[in-house]
């Protein structure tokens, strides 16, 4: 009896595993937006779409990209996934993606950074949401050290004495705050300073290695002597530092505009673009999200009427303006009023506008961990800015002569959808 | 009658919740990996994975950043170790006896095993920050505070210590079970044969104790052979891979580069390494118990 009793609960436990179905089509949807912002979205699209329902899963950034890419290996794939940037280059090159070129033709004209959504010339998502890097500034700190506070440094030269000036302050105040010590960040920012100077990593046509020029090796001397009148640390002391008031300077995205009113709703700062070096530009990192859908998904018609759906200006906005870290991938009309009415985040989308996205290489990673790994070696005084270049570049080309960045095997036809 | 050994049906049922989750969740993963180090393997394109022999094993040994990882790891391993060990049989020693407040003792030295290693290393990162305690206690001092976890030479000892410090209680526990398991009346007699509180210690609890330093030491190892998420919460292997392990770089190669064949060649060479110096303990310990 015992033994039947035991069966029992067993075949009760294990229907519990089973899946209900029926009614609408479902469209499986991995994002990294907390419910809060994106729900009201998802609400809005099956009233529009009533034929549809959405299952939302939010990701996490330490281990998404870990799921979707066992999510590609078991087969199991949501139907439309939000992909960062620096993740997306892997995927399309696998061809593990739906090529859309031909679907967002119409589209064309009304989102920006198809850059970043392209492999070969070929769309494999809808770019969504763009981020990139400004300066910030502490007004206060300015004031204290006789700098005019009403602007914010615009040249290499203005951008060096202003930090000098705040260094000099003393007493745990820095001018500029300069990062180290992790991963996948350093190199955000110190290319802006090398794009800005005419500074390059790869041809266009990702053949070969243009890293090691004069231009990068002198933006790397200038991102060296900002660290000798900074302070070296982590993104997340870095930015804790500033809304403290003790960093005078500081390269960093727009989630500050969020952090501050909530964690220093007394601290005096303004933004600014990227310092431009002596007849260079502005120019910063652009990175971003883009929609994608898997060559194995259930339901890729759902995913793109989904995708058009967040792509929209209207609805891409609501998510920007929510966390204020990303800005819209769809063109913003110039007298958009919101963003006249908030001129920290209308500065972010101007420098997004002047922002350069890494080259869309499968084997990215590598490349940036090289970068990154010469200029903190430079920063750590263990070799010149020179060698960091030289070093930098001769791993670029190892990274581009791999196995892995050669062609994919041409088992996989490209879908259209 | 039932022979010993012969679960029958319902014996089955009651085993299969660890049973299953050990065949999908444990064995199956060990087979799969095994399988996959001898071929070029990227989750994104599994229809293109091929077999290359030993072609990822041979690039692991050919690679230096492996090889620094591996030191690193071995670094951590033997750098924790002793104290660990030294502070778990100390406080063990120290907590046996009676006392009042015991209980509280035990359990605030017990008490980082059950908190998140996750919750650990984000308070550890903010304690090791320039504005973090540590560092204003020392400028109290009048001391520079070093850089911790932003110096390539202090950051991989910073880690170590929080190591040392979170599982010496864990081990404790272990140590306090292995002091009750020793007869009190070999105490009682080397006290009346005139035996000191030292001679007792070095004479009667350390050798009655083999079995539990063979286990805390095997234990321990593995244990810190492994060591990632205290890494990928708060360094990410840096600065200048000074903290990059073992398990860090696979997972590295494995997510972030999708080279999955590769990442678990470098697993199975960690799994050998392990073996190998578990292996060595047990010999040793063995041997040191001969002796005597």
């Amino acid at each position: 009896m015992k033994r039947w009793i035991a069966c029992a609960l067993l075949a009760v436990a294990l229907a519990g595993c089973g899946h209900a179905g029926g009614g609408k089509k479902t469209v499986v949807f991995w994002q990294f937006w907390p419910s809060d912002t994106i729900n009201p979205l998802i609400e809005r699209f099956r009233a529009e779409n009533p034929d549809l329902d959405v299952q939302v899963e939010q990701l996490t950034w330490q281990a998404g990209q870990e799921k979707i890419a066992a999510a590609v290996a078991s087969g199991k794939v949501p139907d439309l996934v939000e992909l960062g940037s620096t993740w997306f280059p892997a995927f399309a090159h696998q061809r593990a993606l739906v090529d859309w070129t031909d679907s967002s033709a119409v589209l064309r004209d009304s989102l920006h950074l198809w850059d970043m959504a392209s492999e070969d010339g070929r769309v494999y998502g809808l770019p969504w949401l763009g981020g990139t890097r400004a300066l910030f500034y502490n007004k206060t700190l300015f004031a204290r050290a006789g700098i005019d506070s009403s602007k914010g440094p615009e040249t290499w030269p203005e951008l060096l004495e202003d930090c000098k000036r705040i260094n000099a302050l003393g007493k745990g105040v820095n001018g500029y705050g300069a990062n180290s010590g992790e991963r996948y960040v350093l190199f955000k920012k110190f290319m802006p300073y090398g794009w800005s100077n005419g500074g390059t990593i790869l041809s266009p046509d990702m053949k070969s290695v243009t890293f090691d020029s004069p231009q990068n090796v002198a933006a790397l001397k200038f991102y060296l002597s900002l660290a000798d009148v900074g302070r070296v640390d982590h993104q997340a002391l870095i930015d804790q530092a500033f809304k403290q008031g003790n960093i005078g300077c500081v390269l960093t995205g727009a989630w500050l505009l969020k952090q501050i009113p909530a964690d220093a709703p007394d601290l005096r700062y303004g933004v600014c673009m990227v310092p431009a070096p002596p007849g260079g530009k502005h120019l910063s990192f652009a990175g971003g999200e883009i929609l994608s859908t898997f060559q194995k998904s259930a339901n890729p018609s759902g995913a793109w009427r989904l995708a058009r759906f967040l792509t929209r200006a209207a609805n891409a906005s609501v998510i920007a303006q929510d966390q204020k870290s990303v800005q819209p991938a769809a063109v913003i009309a110039s007298d958009d009023a919101y963003y006249a009415a908030h001129p920290g985040e209308k500065l972010f989308l101007d420098q997004l506008g002047s922002s350069v996205a890494p080259p869309n290489h499968p084997e990215w990673g590598r490349m940036e961990a090289a970068i990154e790994t010469a200029v903190e070696q430079a920063m750590y005084r263990k070799i010149t800015p020179e060698q960091a270049i030289t070093q930098a570049a001769r791993e670029l080309q190892a990274a581009l002569n791999s196995p892995q960045a050669a062609s994919p095997a041409a088992t996989s036809p490209r879908a259209k959808g | 009658m039932r022979r010993e050994g012969n679960l029958g049906l319902a014996g089955w049922v009651f085993l299969s919740p660890w049973l299953i989750s050990f065949l999908v969740f444990g064995l199956y993963p060990i087979v799969a990996s095994f399988v996959l180090s001898f071929r070029e393997y990227s989750p994104l394109a599994p229809q293109a994975s091929r077999f290359i022999g030993l072609a990822n094993y041979a690039e692991a040994l050919h690679d230096g950043t492996f090889w620094h990882a591996l030191g690193n790891t071995l670094s951590f391993t033997f750098g924790t170790l002793p104290f660990t060990t030294a502070i778990a049989l100390a406080l063990a020693v120290c907590l046996d006896k009676a006392f009042p407040g015991r209980t509280i003792f035990r359990a605030g030295f017990f008490l980082p095993t059950v908190v998140s290693v996750v919750v650990l290393s984000i308070v550890f990162k903010a304690l090791y920050s320039p504005e973090g305690p540590l560092s204003g206690v020392l400028q109290g001092l009048g001391v520079t505070p070093p850089r911790w976890l932003l110096d390539p030479h202090t950051a991989l000892p910073s880690i170590m210590a929080m190591d040392v410090w979170a599982a010496s209680g864990y081990y404790m526990v272990i140590f306090l079970a292995g002091l009750k398991s020793i007869p009190a009346e070999l105490y009682e007699s080397a006290a009346l044969d005139g035996a000191g509180a030292w001679r007792r210690f070095v004479g009667i609890t350390l050798p009655m104790l083999r079995p539990t330093f063979l286990f805390v030491l095997v234990v321990n190892t593995i244990r810190s052979l492994q060591i990632f998420t205290e890494v990928f919460v708060m360094t990410r292997g840096g600065p200048l891979d000074s903290t990059l392990t073992v398990v860090y770089y696979l997972y590295d190669q494995a997510f972030y580069r999708f080279r999955l064949g590769y990442a678990s060649a470098v697993a199975y060479l960690l799994f050998a390494v392990t073996l190998a110096i578990s292996l060595l303990q047990v010999r040793w310990l063995k041997l040191a118990g001969a002796k005597e």
